[in-house]
C-alpha cells in the first residue's frame, strides 16, 4: 500500500563537477528522513538537486512514479515544497499572507484564492502553532517563528513531499526540538514524506525513521538502530576528541 | 486582503486620481503665456477659442506635454518597481539595466555622427527629432538584447545586476569619447537630450507612445503574481511553481518597453523610478504587486505633473530641464529614507 520514493543513478554537483555520483536509494514514503554528513559533503547540493533548484547532472528522482526533476515548475510545485535554512526577508507582509504563498500553485492569475484555499492556510497555521502570529508583520518575528511560518507555508502548499535544508540551523534548543516534533507529527499524522538535512544527529536518531548518511562521497540509507548498532557514526567523525556512545545514544567528549 | 486594507486602497486610488485631475488642469493652465482657465476648458471641450494662438498653445504644446508627463510618470515608476523586485535591491530603477545608457549611445552616435556627414541638428529640426527617437530605440534595444542573451546563462540575478551596471559604465565611457571628438553645437544638442524634455513630443508621437505605455502597464499588472513570488527569492519562487527564466525575460522585456520608449521620446528622466515605489510601499504597507502597481502608476503621474509644473517656472518666460527637477526632488528623498531606515536591507 505504502508508496515509494526512488532515487536512481543520480549524480549531483555544480557545473558538471560531480560531488555525489550514482546515488541509488529506494525507500517508503510517509517517513521522516534526515540527511547527515560533515560540512561540505554535499547535503545542500543534494537537497537543491532533489528540489529542482539546481539542475542534476544525470539520473532521476521519482515520487509517485513521476520523475520530479523533469516536471515543469507548476506541476512539481504540487508534489514538492521547499524550506531553506535562512528564509528571505520580505517586507510589509503579514504572517497569514506569507503562508498563503503556499497556495500559489493552485490560485488564479492574480494569486487570489477561494474559501478552500483560506481553510488550507488556516489549518497550516494552526498545525504550526502560530495562530496568534497570523496578523503580525513577518519581519518582526524571531528566527524560530520565521522558520515555523516557512514550514506552515510549505504545508499550505499541500505536497506529499517536503524538503528542508537545515531547518534548525539558527534556532535555540527549544525551537530546534519543537521543529523536530512538528516534522515528526507531519509524517505520522498528515502522511507527509519529509527529507531534511541536519547536524542535530542525536535528535535525528530519536525522531527519524531513516537516516541518509553521506561519507566518503557516498550516500547510504540506514535506520537509526542500524547506525547505532554498527557503530557507523564513529566512522564518519574521524576525530579522537569525540566518540558516539551506544548506550546513551549521545556524543561524548574524550 | 483585510476589509480595512481594502478600503485604504480604494481611498488612496480615489485621492490620487482626483489630484491627478487637478494637477493636469494646473499643468495646462500655468505657463509663460497667460490663458484664462475658462478659455482652456473651452478649447478642450468645445471647438472655438477667443484667440487662435491660445488654441495652438493649448492643443499643440501644453496638452501633449501634460499627456507625456502622465505617460512618463506611470511608465518609469512601474518599471522601477519591477526592477526593485527583480533584483531585490531598493536602489534599482528603470535604468539599472543600462537602458538609458544604451539609448544615450544611440543618440550620441546619431547627433555627433550627423556632423561627420556635414549636417547639423540645428538645421534639421523635424528630421533630427525622429532620428533621435529611432536611434535611442535602437540603442536601448541593442543593450537589452545583449543582456537577454546573457541572462539565461546566469544562475544568480545579482550577476545580471552587476553586468547591467558594467555595460552601462562601458557605454558611458564610449559616449565620453564621442563627446570629446564632437563640436560644440552637437554637444549642446546631446546634453539637451540627456536633460530630459517633455515639450518636444508631438501629437503624432503620442499616438504611438500612448498605446505602447498602456500595453506595458497592463502587462505589468498581469505579471503581479510572479512578481509577488519573486519577493521570496528565486529558489522559493521556483518551488511554488513560478517559471523563473520565463518570468525574468518577461519582467525585463516589459521594463524595456516602458522605460525604453519613454527614454526615446523624452530623454532619460531620473529618480522617479526609484522613489515612487518606496513612497507607494510606505503609503500602502503592502508587498502585493496587484495593489502596488496601480498605486505606483497613479503616484508617479502625480509627481511628474508636479515636476512639470515646476519646470515651466509659472509666471516666467524660461523653463528648466525636467531631469534636474526630478533629481532635486528625488535625491533628498532617497537620502531621507536611507537615514530613516538605517539599514538599506529594510527598504525593499
Amino acid at each position: 500500500m505504502s508508496k515509494q520514493i526512488t532515487i536512481s543513478n543520480l549524480t549531483v554537483g555544480y557545473n558538471n563537477d560531480a560531488l555525489l555520483s550514482n546515488i541509488n536509494i529506494t525507500t517508503n514514503s510517509n517517513q521522516l528522513i534526515a540527511i547527515i554528513g560533515r560540512n561540505g559533503t554535499g547535503k545542500s547540493t543534494l537537497l537543491k538537486t532533489l528540489s529542482g533548484t539546481l539542475p542534476n547532472i544525470s539520473g532521476s528522482f521519482n515520487v509517485d512514479n513521476k520523475n520530479i526533476l523533469t516536471l515543469p515548475e507548476t506541476k512539481r510545485a504540487k508534489l514538492l515544497s521547499l524550506v531553506t535554512t535562512k528564509p528571505e526577508s520580505v517586507n510589509n507582509i503579514t504572517v497569514k499572507d506569507f503562508v498563503s504563498f503556499g497556495r500559489y500553485p493552485y490560485t488564479n492569475w492574480l494569486g487570489i484564492g477561494n474559501k478552500d484555499d483560506n481553510t488550507t492556510i488556516n489549518e497550516a497555521i494552526a498545525l504550526c502553532n502560530i495562530t496568534e502570529l497570523s496578523n503580525r508583520d513577518y519581519q518582526t518575528l524571531s528566527d524560530g517563528e520565521k522558520q515555523r511560518v516557512n514550514i506552515a507555508r510549505s504545508i499550505a502548499q499541500n505536497t506529499p513531499l517536503i524538503i528542508l535544508d537545515e531547518p534548525t540551523a539558527h534556532l535555540d534548543l527549544v525551537n530546534k526540538i519543537e521543529i523536530f516534533k512538528l516534522l515528526k507529527t507531519l509524517t505520522e499524522i498528515h502522511n507527509k514524506t519529509i527529507i531534511f538535512s541536519s547536524h542535530q544527529i542525536e535528535y535525528a536518531l530519536q525522531a527519524c525513521n531513516e537516516i541518509w548518511l553521506i561519507n566518503n562521497q557516498e550516500i547510504n540509507n540506514y535506520t537509526p538502530t542500524q547506525l547505532i548498532e554498527n557503530n557507523l557514526l564513529n566512522e564518519i567523525i574521524k576525530s579522537k576528541d569525540i566518540i558516539f556512545d551506544k548506550t546513551s545514544k549521545t556524543f561524548k567528549l574524550q | 486582503m483585510t476589509p480595512e486594507k481594502n478600503s485604504t486602497f480604494l481611498i488612496l486610488i480615489l485621492a490620487l486620481s482626483i489630484s491627478i485631475v487637478i494637477l493636469f488642469g494646473l499643468d495646462l493652465f500655468l505657463g509663460s503665456v497667460n490663458i484664462p482657465f475658462k478659455e482652456i476648458i473651452k478649447i478642450l471641450f468645445t471647438e472655438d477659442a477667443t484667440k487662435k494662438s491660445w488654441e495652438i498653445i493649448v492643443l499643440e504644446s501644453r496638452l501633449p506635454k501634460a499627456i507625456a508627463a502622465v505617460l512618463c510618470g506611470s511608465a518609469l515608476s512601474v518599471a522601477g518597481l519591477k526592477m526593485q523586485t527583480l533584483f531585490k535591491n531598493p536602489l534599482a530603477g528603470p535604468y539599472i539595466l543600462g537602458i538609458s545608457s544604451g539609448a544615450g549611445l544611440g543618440v550620441a552616435i546619431f547627433i555627433m555622427g550627423l556632423s561627420f556627414l556635414g549636417l547639423s541638428t540645428v538645421d534639421l529640426n523635424s528630421f533630427s527629432n525622429i532620428g533621435i527617437v529611432i536611434s535611442s530605440i535602437i540603442g536601448s534595444t541593442l543593450v537589452l538584447l545583449l543582456l537577454l542573451t546573457i541572462i539565461n546563462r546566469l544562475k544568480d540575478i545579482m550577476t545580471v545586476l552587476i553586468l547591467g551596471v558594467m555595460i552601462g559604465s562601458a557605454i558611458t565611457a564610449l559616449i565620453g569619447i564621442i563627446q570629446y571628438f564632437s563640436y560644440d553645437t552637437q554637444l549642446k544638442s546631446f546634453i539637451m537630450w540627456t536633460m530630459g524634455d517633455l515639450s518636444s513630443i508631438t501629437n503624432s508621437q503620442l499616438s504611438i507612445l500612448s498605446p505602447t505605455i498602456i500595453l506595458g502597464l497592463i502587462l505589468s499588472f498581469i505579471i503581479s503574481k510572479p512578481l509577488n513570488a519573486y519577493l521570496m527569492g528565486e529558489s522559493y519562487a521556483k518551488s511554488i511553481g513560478i517559471n523563473i527564466k520565463q518570468t525574468r525575460v518577461l519582467i525585463i522585456l516589459i521594463t524595456a518597453i516602458l522605460a525604453g520608449s519613454i527614454t526615446a521620446y523624452c530623454g532619460p528622466i531620473g529618480f522617479i523610478g526609484i522613489i515612487v515605489p518606496h513612497l507607494a510601499r510606505m503609503l500602502t504597507k503592502t508587498y502585493n504587486h496587484s495593489i502596488l502597481i496601480p498605486i505606483v502608476a497613479l503616484l508617479g503621474i502625480n509627481i511628474l505633473l508636479v515636476a512639470d509644473i515646476i519646470s515651466q517656472l509659472p509666471g516666467s518666460e524660461k523653463s528648466l530641464p525636467i531631469n534636474s527637477i526630478t533629481s532635486l526632488i528625488g535625491i533628498p528623498f532617497i537620502v531621507w529614507i536611507i537615514l530613516k531606515n538605517k539599514k538599506i536591507s529594510n527598504l525593499n
